[in-house]
């Protein structure tokens, strides 16, 4: 292969296969649809994929369809009709584009969705119960609520071998037991244990590889933008979660990555300031958000989304082939739980980051429509800048409504931001007065 | 501890002590707090929706029931975003403020913002703050275990902070008295649903209300003594609309909204505070205790938004509520900018229009002021009702 | 000598403020944006040069700011209206560390260093209870012109609460106080004090650090300052420039990129 570095074929096709895999993946919910297909619906923080996928589910995340309709920009009328029906303009838009979509039938700008047979949860966020509820009244179908007990204070983990730990993990692991009964009385085929351990198998290639390419954002230039890049890797992750496409586009993602940070190849753009990024992102006006950094040769090295979001996975934890009933509960768990951290027990967390990426910023972004994020946003935000003197920026907004979007008063904050970091770097630079 | 926090009420005619315990309730300074502190009391705080008060007060300490204020958050304001229930920056504000110190915090995840609490306060301040997590898969065979083990995990966390051993003795003492608590509020929510001429909504409403503030002793002590003096009122019997009042179960609606709503309807039941009733029937005293608070909780319990159980549909438990209540109507409020209540709203509107039983929907916010517009419209509402 | 200029313009006003080399006003100028954005500058900038008696060759530099700010065609540059403010009451008043910004729309709290760089900001522009736009609504409520409402509300004793947060409610709100008896100046203080609880809100997000200088069109209102002041715990400084503040540190920002076009070329220092 020849060419520059930035012209090898390597470079972008994380973004390309991923844009792909993304597509294939709808067209085959579209087909699970159009053949009435019965499918699970999950949701990123716990998705269990592995075990799912051993019952053939067709596996639906409604997270990600209803922050689909905010990217095609059809938001405003998904929820328009979740509204006329009756649901407050104050709750979470991702449920109220969900409650549309199933108005119409699955009707969804990426193809049709199909109804589910099975809803499939955790408690790592509240809204995921109230929303289940909707599909069971509607569908009058199951839905499991699995208790994933968190942290219990800050700097309270506890770990295998803790009796307090153990307690949980007993609790897990029996609701994974009766999970699987479900399962096998919904789907109508029989549990194999060998098919949850290959996909076990899988979900630890992808943990493993999403970790090394988080961990090499590190690298300056920085190889790939938390926000923009990392969303398409993020979509992968969860909608492939134990599967061998997932485990073969990470390792590709890796090699990628490797090339990149081992030639010094980074992003599109001229990286000035290196920020991270706190939030959900801005799906309403998902690229033009990114731009009002990437024009002051702003770019995301890291972002707690890419954490939470993935259910934990960017822990890089190994299920324990050899017993997987018992290690997918650790690993449930563990991940589950630190997807909870990093919502609400993050300072630590944040402050170390700074240092390994060598951040110049922080950007919080709460959002309406997610309390689980966003509440504890300005605290968190007072905690650290009194843990340390780091720049930072407090912009609300929501990831669907765009309503409550506004770009000029964004800029106007993003603007005065830049102009502060700026000014800073040229304090730092004359050295003290 | 012997000393009485609250005796403004003893040996006094009943409207004094419906005066005493309102003014107890406005009372931002939270004197019984002070006073339980000043004897050298330890208080242990708890968030909505429910929390097993035994286990703090088997520990000597007197468990307080955080629940929003009619206080300004000045301070706490600048703690959380926008778009948020004003609960969780009243509360905090009481903290920050030194209105109600603590020696520690408890919140369970009751719904995405307030699961934020624990968080924010232990960054705040330097006592324990704690998320207990209570199942919200009810239905597990192995969630009555965990809740075990879960309560075990609190008790130990409530005695390194009391200094006080809790062994089963004492736990069964304390639900023995939480017991005749709930028996208590039960007769006077029978009460309320037999002759509701006898006591109207807001002075049900002070009654149960300051149950947060004291220790339980001197609530049921007070309860028992204005029970009878309810019942024998001479009031008269007026021709107004049963209706059950739904969604206070976590932020409070202000006391003059409730009197506004009591002026038109017979509220004959309700979820206000319904933490504090949470528990159905009497916690068997045999066995291990923390194991009967447990079972209890998971299935001898009432209902509400924030607890998710397959055994209790949404759509049927106010149904449930207003059959057992003789109500022909109800009022389904939310707070504003509750998640769980707003969603709520429309399982409950739905399932009313199914059964075309006529309902008042409306939002509140524990501090507002003016609720002209919200009091025309429920007149309206129930002179359409009466005059059908 | 040199001149330098700032143009801030705003969502109902524009002004336009002119320095010397000495950092000395020279000149300013006032007029309402409009619908015609961009004329309004240049009108604001001619009157300004008029005023002072300048031609437009003598101003070397002119920074826009303020939300028209990209529509200040014949400027040079832009910067915020957030680093504007921290800026300019920094130079009026050197002991400033915290700025509270009431404008006609939106309300800006900012903390600032010594030299006038911005350490952190919060502004409240989502709606308009807690801006100058609350005034508005309860002169037009009470039909009281505007700058009768300060020394009106000073003549209040029990402020009554308004608790609606949205603007358009609060005029019916006004008007049932005024209904149940209360006095015109105990509602506007209760006005005041509700647009002051939502400032100082946003003054404790950022940190109220002595000094505070309060700036913007409603610091004129002597009510406004005292229930700032009351809120804050301490005297907070107001200048005679406050409207013009934000121009003001436009007009800096144009003098410093004067000044650095003339120093011999650095490399120390630069952002690469």
């Amino acid at each position: 292969m020849t060419g520059t570095g930035v012209d090898h074929p390597l470079v972008g096709r994380g973004n390309t296969d991923g844009a792909r895999l993304f597509r294939e993946w709808f067209d085959a919910l579209n087909v699970a649809a159009e053949t009435g297909r019965a499918s699970a619906y999950v949701f990123v923080m716990g998705s269990f994929a592995e075990l799912l996928g051993a019952f053939d589910f067709p596996l639906v995340f409604p997270e990600i369809n209803s922050l689909q309709t905010a990217v095609r920009r059809v938001a405003h009328e998904y929820l328009d009709q979740a509204e006329d029906y009756g649901y407050s303009p104050d709750i979470c838009g991702y449920v109220k584009a969900d409650v549309a979509t199933q108005l119409r039938g699955g009707e969804h700008p990426m193809g049709r969705i199909p109804k589910p047979a099975l809803a499939v949860y955790t408690n790592a966020c509240n809204t995921y119960i109230k929303w289940a509820e909707i599909w069971e009244r509607m569908y009058k179908i199951p839905t499991f609520v699995l208790d994933i007990p968190g942290t219990r204070t800050a700097g309270g983990q506890t770990w295998p071998g803790n009796g307090h730990f153990e307690n949980d993990r007993r609790y897990v692991a029996g609701q994974l037991q009766e999970l699987i009964a479900l399962c096998e009385q919904v789907s109508g085929v029989a549990f194999d244990i060998d098919r949850l351990r290959e996909n076990l198998a899988h979900a630890n290639a992808m943990s493993v590889g999403w970790k090394r390419v988080l961990d090499l954002n590190a690298a300056r230039p920085s190889v790939f933008n938390a926000l923009s890049d990392g969303t398409i890797y993020l979509g992968v992750a969860n909608g492939f979660r134990g599967t061998r496409a997932g485990a073969d586009y990470f390792r590709a993602l890796v090699e990628e990555m490797e090339y990149k940070s081992a030639n010094g190849i980074g992003t599109l753009t001229d990286e000035q300031y290196r920020l991270i990024f706190v939030g959900v992102p801005c799906y309403p006006i998902f690229r033009r958000f990114n731009e009002l950094f990437t024009e002051w040769g702003g770019t995301f090295v890291n972002s707690t989304y890419l954490w939470f979001a993935s259910g934990g996975s960017n822990l890089g934890f190994e299920y324990d082939l050899a017993d997987p009933i018992a290690s997918l509960a650790e690993g449930v768990l563990i991940g589950v739980r630190d997807a909870m951290d990093s919502m609400f027990y993050q300072t630590g967390i944040l402050s170390q980051m700074i240092d390994d990426y060598h951040a110049d910023g922080v950007v919080y972004h709460p959002i309406k429509s997610c309390r689980t994020v966003s509440t504890g946003l300005a605290d968190s935000r007072r905690a650290l800048m009194e843990a340390r003197d780091v720049a930072s920026l407090f912009i609300e907004s929501d990831m669907m409504d765009k309503r409550v979007v506004s770009e000029a008063q964004m800029k106007n904050r993003v603007d005065a931001f830049f102009e502060g970091l700026a000014s800073r770097r040229l304090q730092t630079a004359a050295g003290p007065a | 501890m012997t000393t009485v926090v609250f005796p403004e009420w003893r040996d006094k005619p009943l409207d004094d002590i419906l005066c005493a315990c309102r003014e107890l309730l406005e009372d931002t300074d939270y004197p019984t707090v002070r006073r339980w502190r000043e004897a050298g009391g330890k208080v242990i705080g708890h968030f909505q929706v429910y929390f097993p008060e035994e286990i703090a007060h088997a520990a000597g300490a007197l468990p307080f029931k955080v629940r929003g204020a009619s206080v300004e958050p000045t301070q706490a304001d600048s703690r959380f975003g926008s778009y948020l229930c004003s609960i969780l920056k009243t509360s905090l504000e009481l903290a920050l403020s030194g209105r109600v110190p603590l020696e520690m915090f408890v919140t369970h995840p009751i719904c995405d913002a307030a699961r934020n609490l624990a968080a924010v306060w232990g960054r705040n301040f330097d006592y324990p703050c704690q998320i207990l997590y209570l199942p919200q898969n009810a239905t597990s065979a192995h969630a009555a275990a965990y809740l075990h083990g879960e309560y075990r995990r609190l008790t130990q966390s409530i005695e390194q902070v009391t200094g006080r051993t809790v062994d089963d003795e004492a736990l069964r003492h304390s639900i023995g008295v939480f017991n005749d608590n709930r028996a208590l509020l039960r007769d006077l929510y029978r009460l309320k649903s037999d002759a509701p001429w006898l006591v109207s909504a807001d002075e049900s409403y002070v009654l149960v209300a300051v149950g947060c503030l004291l220790p339980r002793e001197e609530h049921n002590d007070m309860l028992r003594t204005a029970l009878p003096l309810l019942a024998q009122r001479t009031a008269q019997r007026r021709d107004r609309v049963r209706v059950v009042l739904e969604g206070g179960f976590c932020e409070q609606p202000p006391l003059d909204l409730i009197r506004a709503i009591g002026r038109s309807c017979y509220v004959v039941d309700d979820d206000l505070l319904i933490g504090l009733r949470w528990l159905t029937d009497d916690v068997p005293l045999d066995g291990d205790p923390l194991y009967r608070l447990a079972d209890a909780y998971l299935n001898r319990s009432s209902h509400s938004p924030v607890q998710h159980d397959a055994r209790k549909p949404k759509a049927e438990m106010l149904l449930e509520r207003m059959r057992r209540a003789n109500a022909g109507a109800a009022i389904v409020m939310a707070a504003k900018m509750c998640e769980p209540g707003l969603e709520e709203q429309v399982v409950h509107t739905r399932a009313l229009d199914e059964r075309n039983l006529p309902y008042f929907v409306s939002e509140f916010e524990e501090n507002m002021t003016s609720f002209d517009h919200l009091e025309i419209q429920l007149e309206t509402f129930v002179e359409n009702l009466l005059f059908e | 000598m040199a001149y330098a200029a700032g143009v801030d313009v705003g969502s109902t006003q524009t002004k336009a403020v002119i320095i010397d080399e000495q950092r000395t006003i020279v000149s300013r100028a006032l007029t309402d944006t409009g619908a015609n954005v961009i004329r309004a500058a240049e009108h604001a900038f001619q009157e300004a040069l008029r005023s002072g008696d300048l031609r437009e060759e003598e101003v070397e530099y002119v920074v826009g700011t303020g939300y028209g700010r990209y529509k200040v065609t014949f400027g040079n540059t832009q910067v915020t209206e957030i680093s504007c403010h921290g800026r300019g009451a920094v130079h009026m008043f050197p002991k400033t560390r915290t700025v509270l910004d009431m404008g006609g729309q939106d309300t800006k709290a900012i903390r600032v260093t010594n030299t006038g760089e911005i350490v952190d900001f919060c502004m409240n522009d989502k709606c308009a209870a807690g801006t100058g736009r609350f005034l508005g609504a309860a002169s037009s409520a009470l039909d009281i012109p505007l700058d009768q409402l300060g020394p009106t509300a000073l003549r209040g004793e029990r402020p009554v609460k308004i608790s609606t947060t949205c603007t358009v409610f609060a005029e019916s709100e006004v008007l049932s106080w005024l209904g149940k008896g209360k006095k015109i100046e105990d509602i506007l203080l209760g006005v005041h004090e509700s647009i002051g609880t939502r400032s100082i809100g946003l003054l404790r997000r950022v940190g109220i650090e002595d000094e505070v200088t309060f700036t913007g069109g409603v610091a004129r209102n002597e009510a406004m300052v005292d229930t700032v002041n009351r809120r804050c715990g301490m005297t907070v400084n107001v200048g005679e420039e406050s409207h013009y503040m934000g121009a003001l540190g436009a007009a800096l920002f144009a003098l410093d990129r004067i000044v650095a076009s003339r120093a011999p070329a650095k490399v120390q220092g630069e952002a690469s």
